[in-house]
């Protein structure tokens, strides 16, 4: 079947990561993002393994059991089951899952409970559409979407843990930013929390990811790092700003 | 042998689609309205696939405006609506509809003018649901339809919401009737001999979706009763006010199912097919059952896994999260029976087969990239992104589809009594193979590199590659479907004479004449293991299958 070899082939060619086919996210900057990152690879060890397995038998069926192929006189032995197999086929795959399973809930209580080693807040609301962030230092960058023109970037100080608290005030939204972590939901009626702690010094697109109305694909998220002292300043910038437009 | 008694076969009654039009609207005949649904189903996959190819033509390059984004998400959420509920669904209960009498030696349903009922409501479920495209706008809120963008305050203006809440009560009910009627039907109307434990394992695929869509088609119509308060009564269940969260656990507590409800059938139609091409039995009979009513419990208490993003408890992920990955066992049992079934065997690539195989390639793929979207920290990057849309394809195309392919090639010969012309039939499957993968192979990327699902348009330039190929690839499934078509409706009157039993088949429905009498049996055949007409044909019980007739000029 050299159509299956053509399917390898294109998993294999996307694999090279040519021309925007990369096989996995960017490599993240936040650590909660690069463990999820890792968490990817992890899991990809035994999926790797059992899709080439499984496709590797599916191939050698296709072509070793072909009536066109075989004696005129060939009977298929007439089998009806056999317990220990069907036991191993159980088993095997219950042990694989459950530690797939184990290993992903390490992470999750690594990275998902709500972070209080931090003191950094800052309140990021969803509106139909755009992005609202408010700093604890009192004023808020509005990030209006839009398609055409860059967007006003989030901006974050580097080397710090900077805790996100998500409000929804219209419908459902969703933050992400693939390159920072994965994504967390703007609902309304409560408070939803994510964190990030960039190292370095750059910007990075998002989206909303969740279905908010005709401008939905126009809400797009910049986050920019910046290194303390270029950040203290431009805390500074805003906050005067912010006293001068009532 | 001292055959005791030979069974007369039936004469062929009537090969004809063209009966009078009183007939399809009165009749009780399951069979009548088995291909009734199906011809549903299929229309619906066409319109289904008319608004997938306006989607990929808006997409296949950065800032297209083919539609606006007001259309172009009425659009994706009927592409959803339509594809989901009215095409597999619909088509499956039809094939159900045709073939589970027949296949337990029964004569009709349990409850033939419940039948009628049932499948008379579909239509009326998909007039409600299109009606809202001449309301000011229909559905646009995806096909999950999310509160709170479903409410008054977010959609004033059209009453499309409203058509699809109505369309989707509807559908409901006509499932809960299907459902009723086909428990019924396999508990009651039995054949003598044909033991539970002797029931072809399409039969054990329709009763394990009859109990999935019975427990879970209420709460799916209790939602849509609720968004129907809140719209119109100013109720606040799921406003900005209320609690939009609720809704989701509602509709996935249906939803997830549902994509079982889509793909157990088609499990029974590969467990059919395998055997007979393989000339071997299914390997793993009682495990094969049994993995489908591990799959029915634990569909159900999986529905959160779509949720990991909305801020729940960390342990309560961490239960949805296991519960999904354990349905990995089930499904890899079933899988792994398919291979044994097929390994030593004398296999026949007859087109049944090929699309058989075409499902068991694809939908591992699905199958796998569900457990990535099971782990909840991966989960957060994919969902709700091009990653989700290419795995939901190969569950439900690489799945339902190719299944649904399989399982209309290998009982077309039945059912119109002609068979489906083979060049026509491969050249289907090779151009579906090439063009699903094309298409939602590379999709996994977009997700990856942060392509969110239901965008309208995007301006990033570094996915422009991927969708054109993805746009071009579609075209190919759209190319397939028409040879599909057109095989279709050439086959049905100038098909090939397909006889009584082309495959040298297993199960009951080979035993009568094609197409069966509507009566299906002159005398029920004795069953005496899962396979009644192979030990039949082995003890020389049956009639010689008359030659037969050359097809009219």
């Amino acid at each position: 079947m050299w159509t299956l070899g053509l399917l390898l082939a294109t998993v294999l060619v996307s694999s090279c990561g040519v021309g925007g086919l990369s096989p996995i996210f960017p490599n993240p900057v936040s650590p909660n993002g690069q463990n999820i990152y890792n968490t990817y690879i992890g899991i990809s060890i035994p999926a790797i393994i059992i899709f080439v397995g499984v496709e590797i038998a599916l191939l050698w069926v296709v072509v070793k059991y072909r009536r066109s192929t075989q004696p005129a006189t060939y009977v298929p032995p007439q089998i009806h089951g056999n317990t220990p197999l069907e036991v191993a086929w159980t088993i095997a795959p219950l042990v694989v899952v459950l530690a797939i399973a184990l290993y992903s809930f390490v992470e999750l209580q690594r990275d998902f409970q709500p972070v209080s080693a931090s003191n950094y807040t800052v309140v990021v609301s969803g509106h139909q559409f755009g992005w609202n962030y408010t700093y604890p230092e009192g004023f808020t960058v509005h990030q209006e979407g839009s398609l055409q023109t860059e967007v006003t970037p989030f901006v974050v100080p580097t080397h710090r843990l900077v805790r996100l608290e998500f409000q929804g005030t219209d419908v459902i939204h969703s933050w992400w930013v693939p390159a920072v972590s994965g994504k967390t939901d703007a609902v309304p009626g409560y408070d939803n929390f994510s964190w990030l702690k960039i190292d370095e010094v750059g910007k990075w697109r998002g989206e909303c990811a969740e279905l908010c109305g005709v401008g939905h694909s126009t809400m797009q998220i910049i986050v920019q790092s910046m290194d303390e002292p270029q950040y203290n300043a431009w805390v500074q910038q805003q906050m005067a700003a912010a006293k001068s437009s009532p | 042998m001292a055959a005791t008694q030979v069974l007369p076969r039936p004469k062929a009654y009537d090969d004809t689609f063209w009966k009078p039009i009183s007939l399809w609207l009165t009749t009780t005949d399951h069979k009548l309205i088995g291909i009734m649904y199906m011809v549903t189903g299929i229309l619906s996959f066409v319109i289904g696939g008319i608004f997938a190819l306006i989607i990929r033509l808006q997409l296949s390059q950065p800032n297209l405006k083919v539609v606006d984004p007001e259309a172009y998400n009425q659009m994706i959420s009927a592409h959803g609506v339509t594809m989901i509920f009215f095409f597999v669904t619909i088509f499956l209960t039809g094939i159900a509809n045709y073939m589970v009498p027949i296949m337990i030696g029964a004569r009709d349903m349990a409850f033939p003018r419940v039948n009628l009922l049932g499948f008379w409501l579909v239509p009326v479920s998909i007039i409600l649901y299109y009606s809202g495209f001449f309301s000011g706008g229909a559905l646009d809120a995806g096909w999950t339809g999310y509160a709170p963008l479903t409410e008054k305050a977010y959609q004033a203006k059209s009453l499309g919401v409203d058509f699809w809440a109505m369309s989707i009560i509807v559908w409901a009910i006509s499932g809960i009737m299907a459902s009723t009627n086909f428990l019924t039907t396999i508990v009651a109307l039995r054949a003598p001999g044909m033991k539970l434990t002797r029931l072809p394992l399409f039969v054990w695929a329709q009763i394990s979706t009859s109990i999935l869509l019975l427990v879970v088609g209420a709460p799916l119509a209790a939602a849509m009763i609720l968004v129907e308060f809140d719209r119109q009564l100013g109720t606040q269940f799921f406003t900005t006010q209320g609690r939009p969260v609720l809704y989701q656990h509602l509709f996935w507590f249906f939803g997830h199912p549902e994509v079982y409800i889509m793909i157990l059938p088609g499990f029974g139609m590969i467990s059919e097919v395998i055997p007979v091409f393989a000339r071997k039995p299914i390997f793993g009979y009682m495990s094969m059952v049994a993995a489908l009513f591990g799959i029915v419990f634990l569909s159900m208490t999986v529905w959160a896994h779509h949720m990991f993003t909305v801020g729940m408890n960390t342990y309560v992920e961490g239960f949805f999260m296991l519960m999904t990955m354990l349905i990995a066992v089930p499904t890899g049992i079933k899988f792994f029976n398919w291979i044994a079934t097929a390994w030593w065997g004398s296999i026949d690539f007859e087109v049944p087969m090929k699309f058989a195989f075409g499902f068991l390639a694809t939908f591992l793929i699905g199958g796998i990239t569900g457990v990535y979207l099971a782990s909840v920290p991966v989960d957060t990057q994919l969902h709700q992104s091009y990653y989700v849309v290419a795995h939901l394809h190969y569950v439900l195309f690489g799945g339902s589809v190719f299944t649904i392919f399989a399982g209309i090639y290998y009982w077309f010969p039945k059912i119109t009594g002609r068979m489906l012309n083979k060049t026509l039939g491969e050249w289907n499957f090779w151009t579906l193979f090439v063009g699903f993968n094309g298409t939602f192979l590379i999709m996994h990327t977009l997700g990856l590199e942060g392509m969110p699902r239901r965008i309208a348009t995007y301006s990033n330039e570094a996915w422009a590659a991927t969708n054109l190929i993805i746009t071009v690839s579609s075209f190919l499934i759209a190319f397939s479907v028409a040879i599909f078509l057109i095989n279709v409706v050439r086959s049905w009157n100038h098909g090939e004479v397909a006889g009584d039993d082309p495959w040298r088949a297993n199960t009951l429905e080979w035993a009568t004449a094609s197409p069966p009498p509507p009566y299906n049996f002159e005398r029920v055949p004795p069953v005496r293991s899962f396979m009644p007409l192979r030990d039949l044909r082995e003890s020389g019980e049956l009639e010689e299958e008359l030659t037969p007739e050359p097809a009219p000029a």
